[in-house]
């Protein structure tokens, strides 16, 4: 209920505005190619954080999976690993991503329905077991109790006698995006911000091969927002944990380079290319201009993309692949590092395997048979793409004075702007496609009744039993003493305002559990009720 | 205002924070001049049929994109019974595959919609469903429904207060209750607030009731309530009655009817009520007229020191609630609240999110 002016200078929508028919010279201005662009794997990036991009290596293809309990997903792990992958990626179950045990009642009927549940060190245990720490690169996608997961993780490597500068991977750990659109939070945004800059402040002295923030637009747009949103809302972020790295003291080209991006690809073609290229010119003026970094790791953003899971439609489903292709398309044309394409039966149920396998056939197809890869930025120089790529990054630029001028993201997040921002363009999205203004296949236009006419997948509700049953085993299990002390110290180092991943990877030994340490942190932290919502 | 917007109670239950869906729905039914009672995430079915019954609503909206739906909807349904307000109608959103429509529609579910249903389709069934006829009480039911401190004579009545159609005659019986009015700028907390002080109160052994005022959009009649949420953390308590109310085109931060509510409210024999604002600001001072006592609301680093000590709220607030304690400029803020107050009424620190500073607002109230 604040008084948020709704005036700004981005207003939804910021598609489908252009009049002219075709673009020309005319309309770049005195656009200066090699100032705007410069070439691939050079300042400002614009082209590829990389010289010769596809065309030495591939994208790589991380499709996103997790199911069941620790052990059916350790099996599936090593299944993966025989088959030649070397990054494992880890999706959690929901009691799991809002730090809460499987025997806590809100997480009646979740546990381990849309990812792995892991309550504690020996259940981490079982998930990496007869898996080398040193040898794979994990990555967790995880937000609020992202410190926790990776003193789990830490702990594990600890006992297969892996030292911690070798452990490579990745933790989503970007908790603004979870104030602003996905709500997995649990502290309030301060505290939440520190915990996350604990753990970038711990990779850096400790795990210097460790992707500390995976800063996310994804769920920025899914829950709504505008391409310039999205863009402008992420880097924003970005600029956030920058600047509370540098004042912990950490030095920019220190951590900068561990920083990573991840973006969704809707499906306006063209307007997702110029989103991805205008990222980088935007980051690496930042970074160089705002936060005076010098290594050249630090000017270049990297990116993972997945296509755009809310443009999936129930409706003909099938009409889903040609949509994830072409979004997968986008991502290519616009530099992505690496990609994950939706499966076309995601808006109904967790996908199945045929269409979790085509999902990925998706991306081969466009890997090795469309060419597209034969050079580096392929649609750079085109005057619509030039003039499209200015013009959301102007947009960029304006929503992200506008942050400034409230006082930066926290303070943004406060007065409510993000959320109100997202539901606004939402709600003007979906009016468009209600007045048909804007026409969605199968949806508004070419409707056909009946049923989807294709297979979803079902889950059992077994884990649940099974996992609440361990965990009760190892409440009784487990030395009382030590894990109360462990407890304690993690108690009085909230209060201290030390670095707490040392107290965490304590307590993870101590076998308590997600939802202790949580608890535990919430005395001190307190708990956020969601900041203005209208 | 004379037109009487239906109340819609939307709610997301479980852990699931995929909520795209259900404020698209909001603001949408807000501008079809619907009021939209927003509860919030995480909610319990428990917790969300109370919910629905405080609040009287004429249709619960469950929004679910977890496919827990098998799971959670027999279980509201049997709350819905146990709570006896069987007639309210329970509509579906979210993830649901249509193999499992008929199983809803059997158990009782009046609804399902799914994420391609259109927004007229399930704006018109919802309209049908809000306006079906409902049972009007006599003098005789609702006072033996006081007399048994049943909630839902309370919030029947409340509703009937609201569109006039209260039986001739009836008046609620005295009570003692002490009436706090809360006021502040908006975005200060004043509904996270309220839920604290409000449930410690609770513990303390007195019963409690809670009105919270919201704006309504002076076009459509609409409106989205959405200061409920930030008090229903927590299991829902039978002592702990809130009704979320628009202010209907009112001026003054109040609702039409609202010195008839908190009356009613009185009569029930609630020991507190506590009176949310619509936080316009300096219009704010209606609500003294009202309540025992006003609080006001602010944050550091808002400004709204200066600017209320220009204003009329200055003077009519019985003690200053200096909320958001947690966040940097409290100390500096505080310092002008002190000067600009320039006499002995209270002053206290708090930060409602971190549970710290309330107990003593508490011992205040309870010292009235």
């Amino acid at each position: 209920m604040s008084v948020e002016p709704s005036a700004d200078p981005s207003s939804p929508p910021v598609d489908g505005a252009d009049t002219k028919p075709w673009t020309g010279p005319e309309d770049l201005g005195s656009f200066d190619a090699p100032e705007a662009l410069g070439v691939p794997g050079s300042f400002p990036y614009t082209r590829g954080p990389h010289r010769t991009m596809y065309r030495e290596r591939l994208w790589t293809m991380r499709q996103f999976a997790g199911f069941g309990s620790a052990d059916d997903t350790n099996a599936r792990f090593k299944y993966l690993l025989e088959h030649g992958q070397t990054g494992l990626s880890t999706a959690f179950d929901l009691p799991t991503l809002m730090g809460r045990d499987s025997d806590d009642p809100l997480s009646l009927g979740e546990v381990g329905r849309c990812g792995v549940a892991i309550a504690s060190l020996a259940d981490m245990r079982r998930l990496f077991d007869g898996i080398d720490l040193g040898a794979v690169s994990t990555s967790m996608t995880i937000n609020a109790p992202a410190a926790i997961l990776l003193a789990f993780y830490i702990a594990v490597g600890q006992e297969q006698g892996v030292p911690t500068e070798k452990l490579r991977g990745t933790l989503q750990n970007d908790i603004l995006k979870e104030f602003h659109a996905q709500n997995e939070y649990v502290f309030p945004p301060e505290p939440s911000v520190k915990l996350v800059i604990d753990t970038i402040e711990y990779c850096t002295q400790h795990l210097p091969q460790w992707n500390t923030v995976s800063i996310s637009g994804y769920h920025i747009r899914e829950a709504g927002a505008t391409a310039a949103e999205e863009l402008a809302f992420t880097l924003a972020d970005g600029m956030a944990y920058t600047e509370k790295s540098i004042e912990r003291g950490l030095d920019v080209d220190a951590f900068a380079p561990r920083l990573s991006f991840f973006f969704d690809v809707h499906n306006d073609f063209l307007e997702e290319i110029a989103k991805l290229r205008a990222s980088r010119r935007i980051w690496s003026h930042t970074m160089r201009d705002r936060f005076k970094a010098k290594s050249e790791r630090s000017l270049l953003l990297r990116m993972h993309c997945q296509t755009a899971g809310v443009s999936l439609t129930e409706q003909q489903p099938m009409n889903n692949v040609v949509r994830v292709a072409y979004q997968a398309m986008a991502a290519v044309l616009g530099g992505t590092q690496s990609l994950h394409t939706n499966s076309m039966d995601e808006t109904l149920a967790l996908p199945t395997e045929t269409a979790a396998k085509l999902a990925l056939r998706t991306q081969q197809v466009l890997a090795h048979e469309s060419n597209v890869t034969q050079t580096v930025d392929p649609l750079g120089g085109s005057f619509f793409m030039e003039k499209m790529t200015n013009e959301i990054e102007a947009k960029a630029y304006a929503i992200i004075d506008q942050i400034d001028a409230m006082g930066g993201v926290l303070k943004a997040i406060d007065r409510g702007f993000f959320r109100r921002r997202i539901a606004e363009s939402a709600h003007a999205e979906q009016k468009r496609i209600d007045a048909k203004d804007k026409i969605i296949v199968g949806v508004n236009e070419f409707i056909e009744d009946g049923p989807p006419g294709i297979d979803t997948l079902k889950i059992s509700q077994d884990t649940e039993d099974e996992q609440v049953r361990r965990l009760k085993e190892l409440k009784q299990s487990r030395d009382a003493k030590r894990h109360e002390q462990a407890l304690d110290r993690l108690k009085s180092d909230a209060r201290e305002g030390v670095n707490l991943m040392p107290a965490l990877i304590d307590a993870a030994e101590a076998d308590a559990t997600v939802g202790e340490m949580m608890a535990t942190m919430k005395t001190v932290f307190g708990s956020y009720d969601g900041g203005p919502e209208w | 205002m004379t037109t009487n917007p239906p109340r819609v109670l939307l709610a997301k239950i479980g852990l699931d924070g995929h909520d795209r869906g259900v404020k698209v729905l909001a603001r949408s039914f807000r501008d079809a001049g619907i009021e939209v009672i927003y509860t919030g995430l995480w909610q319990t079915c428990e917790a969300t049929m109370f919910a629905a019954l405080q609040e009287d609503a004429d249709v619960v909206g469950v929004s679910l994109l977890s496919a827990a739906h098998m799971t959670v909807m027999p279980e509201i349904l049997r709350i819905r019974k146990a709570c006896g307000i069987e007639d309210l109608p329970v509509v579906l959103g979210g993830i649901v595959p249509e193999s499992d429509y008929a199983a809803l529609e059997e158990m009782g579910i009046a609804a399902v919609f799914n994420p391609g249903s259109p927004l007229d389709k399930i704006m018109t069934a919802m309209q049908e469903l809000a306006s079906r006829p409902r049972s009007n009480m006599d003098e005789a039911q609702i006072r033996e429904g006081f007399a048994k401190r049943d909630a839902r004579i309370l919030a029947k009545v409340i509703t009937a207060i609201q569109r006039e159609t209260l039986p001739e005659g009836w008046k609620p019986p005295g009570g003692n209750a002490t009436v706090i009015g809360v006021t502040g700028a908006p975005g200060v907390g004043k509904s996270s607030f309220i839920g604290k002080l409000g449930r410690m109160l609770c513990d303390r052994g007195k019963r409690v009731a809670v009105v919270a005022i919201d704006p309504s959009s002076p076009i459509t009649g609409g409106a989205l309530l959405g200061d409920r949420l930030r008090m229903m953390l927590g299991s829902p308590d039978a002592d702990f009655f809130i009704r979320s109310l628009s202010s209907g085109g009112a001026t003054g931060g109040l609702a039409p009817h609202c010195g008839d509510v908190v009356d009613t409210m009185k009569g029930f024999g609630f020991d507190f009520i506590l009176v949310e604002t619509v936080g316009a600001g300096q219009a704010d001072v209606s609500v003294a007229k009202l309540a025992d006592h006003t609080l006001l609301l602010l944050m550091p680093d808002s400004g709204d020191s200066v600017q209320f000590s220009k204003a009329g709220i200055m003077e009519i607030a019985g003690g200053f609630v200096l909320n958001k304690c947690d966040l940097s400029g409290a100390d500096a803020c505080q310092a002008q609240l002190v000067s600009a107050v320039g006499d002995s009424r209270p002053i206290w620190r708090v930060s409602a999110v971190r549970d710290e500073g309330i107990d003593a607002v508490v011992d205040w109230a309870l010292s009235l």
